[in-house]
């Protein structure tokens, strides 16, 4: 499986920036912002490690490689690189089984144990830990972050927030402000402020308490994604539900403050003056900049979604086929369109059809999109 | 047309209002801001001095500070957003600006710069002796230099297109007016209408206000101290409505889409409940605080001054507020409604925290089947007209509606 990433690049996180220091101006964008699927390199010395998984922050990423001797790799933000690395090995992590990664710490899953440590102080001991019961036969699938057994992680002190074990959480995701859990029962429950309608539940009003999504009861869903302020679900029958802010078109549902930007910079190319812009919408458009409720939205025609992964303000798909679809905030370039124009409508990643690269996962950091591939001879196989 | 030689002017009158040197660029923040944005911070202040950056460089990671505090700033409550973030913002909008004024003769460039400044000021903190406001003070004054020949053409036609509006103002009953009173004493003030809270018109009292004397308020002095600045504008009927939003444009895009209806703009825009004189100092000199409001018990600095400017039939539905309030007419007419607190039991109020203040009933629209003891409701009304100052006692539900372009200044004090 290889791994390519688009978008933020500020500090060297998909790939290493280039050493010139007064960069010709030209560079130094296309360094900080990648706009074209660009691969993420997996080598540690000399050994070719297997990325299993990436998970990033706003200023790094984490490579997971967890066969046999797992490790966690670490790029950007205090990772000094050399070119060709894949990141710092952080030494602690060896044996790890799951990692998350947030702006201010790592999180570490082990056998027997659960530790998170302070990326801006260089420690010798995790700055958080907790014992882990050691799993019996009997339970399911591993939990997998921030859900661990008996409630989860979060970004920010207290670490540990338990959850009601009638909740039967399977997957779990933290927004800015939100959260979203998804139940062994196919339900979902949504959690946090909702003043930007995240919540799902038709209005703007918080919730302390995990609260059932109703107007998703009766149907099943598979996995469950957050952004900084939406929120994604997949049905088991691949199809993608979308509710939260639309101001970057980040549910694929018309956005207007979208379209007026947009209009602006053209007009400001345009006349090249202080831009007066035409208040004119194409015929009766029905503009959304808040979705309280559930809406399905249609990535592709007659596709399935296989899996979903959110950034702050933008939203990437990968198709049953192997197609990677991407929505919403595109100004770092992490809609990977080889622009750098935000999107209120989902859009094929070409790059990707064009290698013949079958997509099979996709990972957002908060203003960049890492996605695995297999070679489509293997997809078909 | 900028020419080359005057961009370095402005640059050089910029780079002396900023520190001298890095070393006296003060650059501290609190364990909130995380290590690896005050990374792209201390590269910014590395960028603005000295030579060896990019302009592009510049320009991102001013962009990249922005775009990061634009996200804390959207994240939680507004009132709950640590203070740091909009300290943050503000620096990110002073290296943008920085940026802009350095390179590049466009003429695009200044007024981007005075929006950006504009930003930093309406959702950013002070920095640095509230460095934001000296910048665009100097930007204006680039701004006003290029536009002088354009003025005084486009006046004529203004003012003609205005004078069309001829608004047939209600007819005001004598038992139910508001009371007038021409220049009270404070003492008689306090005694007849502060503690008993009742309401009155005071004439007289803004007759001295150069707003209504040698800077006169009308569109074109408005445009000339202000209209290359970015305002909030609240569109839509009202408050209440579901197609009510706010957005930002400036001073002249305000006046040109919503007070003249150029290019073809229908509904209501209103630039209302805006602190705009401590944006712009110049308007400010142009008011004076009501000598009444010291008899208040707060201090001066506390007392929150708003500017309510806008096209005829702008309407504020029937609220209240929590603090006593002077309502000082300047330019055209309102005519407003008030109710006591005591029939609060007759006005319906919401019941959801959001609005629980506001009434829902349209005052001048009442529907009698939904709200039937509102027709009941005792009420004083009034035309405030330039020079009146109406007295709202605090939490005394008032509704008000503009007849004609207006421009009011309220002042809300305890």
């Amino acid at each position: 499986m290889r791994w390519f990433g688009f978008g933020f690049n500020a500090f060297g996180q998909i790939h290493v920036r280039g050493r010139a220091t007064s960069a010709a101006s030209g560079d130094v964008a296309a360094e900080v912002k990648v706009i074209g699927p660009t691969e993420v390199t997996g080598h540690e010395g000399s050994r070719r490690l297997k990325t299993c998984r990436i998970k990033a922050s706003w200023s790094r990423r984490a490579s997971l490689h967890l066969n046999g001797d797992s490790c966690v790799c670490l790029a950007g933000f205090g990772a000094a690189t050399s070119d060709e690395s894949c990141g710092v090995s952080v030494v602690v992590s060896r044996g790890c089984t799951d990692a998350s990664i947030g702006e201010l710490h790592l999180t570490l899953v082990f056998p027997d144990r659960i530790e998170s440590w302070d990326l801006q102080k260089k420690e010798e001991t995790p700055s958080w830990s907790m014992e882990l019961e050691p799993q019996s036969e009997s339970s399911g699938p591993p939990l997998k972050l921030p859900l661990v057994p008996g409630g989860y992680i979060a970004t920010k002190p207290p670490f540990y927030r338990s959850l009601s074990p009638h909740l039967k959480a399977k997957s779990l995701a933290l927004g800015a402000e939100h959260a979203i859990l998804l139940c062994a029962t196919g339900a979902v429950y949504t959690w946090g402020l909702g003043s930007h309608g995240q919540l799902g539940h038709g209005g703007l009003t918080s919730e302390e308490e995990p609260r059932a999504v109703e107007a998703l009861c009766g149907m099943t869903m598979s996995s469950v994604a957050t952004g900084g302020w939406h929120s994604v679900c997949i049905s088991d029958g691949g199809d993608l539900y979308v509710w939260g802010w639309n101001e970057s078109g980040q549910l694929g549902l018309p956005s207007r403050g979208l379209r007026k930007a947009l209009q602006q910079q053209s007009s400001q190319q345009a006349a090249g003056a202080a831009c007066q812009v035409a208040d004119s919408s194409p015929g009766e458009e029905v503009f959304i900049s808040i979705q309280a409720f559930p809406a399905l939205l249609d990535v592709a025609p007659s596709c399935e979604i296989r899996t979903v992964s959110c950034g702050s303000r933008h939203t990437a798909a990968v198709t049953t086929t192997g197609d990677l679809y991407t929505w919403g905030w595109g100004e770092y370039g992490q809609l990977g369109h080889q622009t750098l124009i935000s999107s209120d409508e989902p859009k094929c990643v070409e790059f990707f059809r064009e290698q013949q690269l079958h997509v099979v996962d996709v990972t957002c950091g908060m203003w960049n999109t890492f996605a695995a591939v297999i070679a489509e001879e293997a997809a078909s196989s | 047309m900028k020419t080359c030689s005057s961009m370095a002017t402005l640059w050089s009158k910029i780079s002396d209002v900023l520190p001298p040197g890095e070393e006296q660029f003060p650059l501290q923040f609190s364990d909130t801001v995380e290590s690896s944005l005050v990374d792209v911070l201390k590269r910014s202040r590395r960028q603005l001095y000295g030579d060896a950056a990019s302009s592009s460089s510049r320009a991102i990671d001013a962009q990249i500070i922005l775009d990061f505090s634009w996200e804390k700033l959207n994240t939680g409550t507004w009132r709950h957003v640590d203070k740091e973030w909009r300290r943050v913002y503000a620096y990110g909008c002073l290296f943008k600006v920085a940026a802009l004024c350095r390179e590049g003769p466009s003429a695009d460039n200044v007024p981007q710069a005075v929006r950006t400044c504009d930003m930093g000021l309406l959702m950013g903190a002070a920095i640095m002796d509230n460095i934001l406001q000296v910048i665009v003070g100097i930007l204006q004054g680039e701004v006003r230099k290029s536009s002088k020949e354009e003025d005084d053409k486009t006046e004529q036609v203004e003012v003609k297109r205005l004078k069309i509006e001829c608004p047939r103002a209600p007819v005001i009953r004598g038992e139910l007016a508001v009371p007038r009173v021409k220049c009270p004493s404070l003492e008689s003030f306090n005694t007849n209408h502060l503690l008993p809270l009742k309401p009155v018109i005071l004439e007289g009292i803004i007759d001295h206000w150069p707003a209504l004397n040698g800077h006169r308020w009308s569109i074109e002095y408005l445009r000339s101290v202000a209209g290359c600045r970015t305002v909030p504008v609240e569109v839509g009927s009202r408050y209440t409505d579901e197609e009510w939003s706010q957005t930002l444009l400036t001073v002249d895009e305000f006046i040109d889409r919503y007070i003249l209806n150029e290019d073809g703009v229908t509904g209501l825009g209103y630039l209302a409940q805006h602190q705009l004189f401590d944006q712009i100092p110049e308007l400010k000199e142009d008011i004076r605080l009501p000598d009444y409001c010291c008899l208040g018990e707060e201090d001066e600095d506390d007392i929150t001054v708003n500017a309510w400017f806008g096209p005829g039939g702008t309407v504020s539905p029937l609220h209240h507020d929590p603090q006593q309030n002077f309502l000082a007419q300047v330019v055209g007419s309102k005519y407003i409604r008030l109710y006591s607190p005591e029939d609060t039991d007759k006005l319906y109020p919401h019941q959801s925290q959001l609005l629980h203040n506001t009434s829902q009933v349209e005052a001048e629209n009442p529907d009698t089947e939904r709200f039937p003891d509102f027709a009941a409701a005792p009420y004083l009304e009034c035309v405030l007209r330039p020079g009146d100052v109406l007295f709202i006692p605090v939490r005394h539900w008032h509704y008000v509606r503009s007849l004609e372009l207006s421009f009011s200044v309220s002042f809300w004090w305890s």
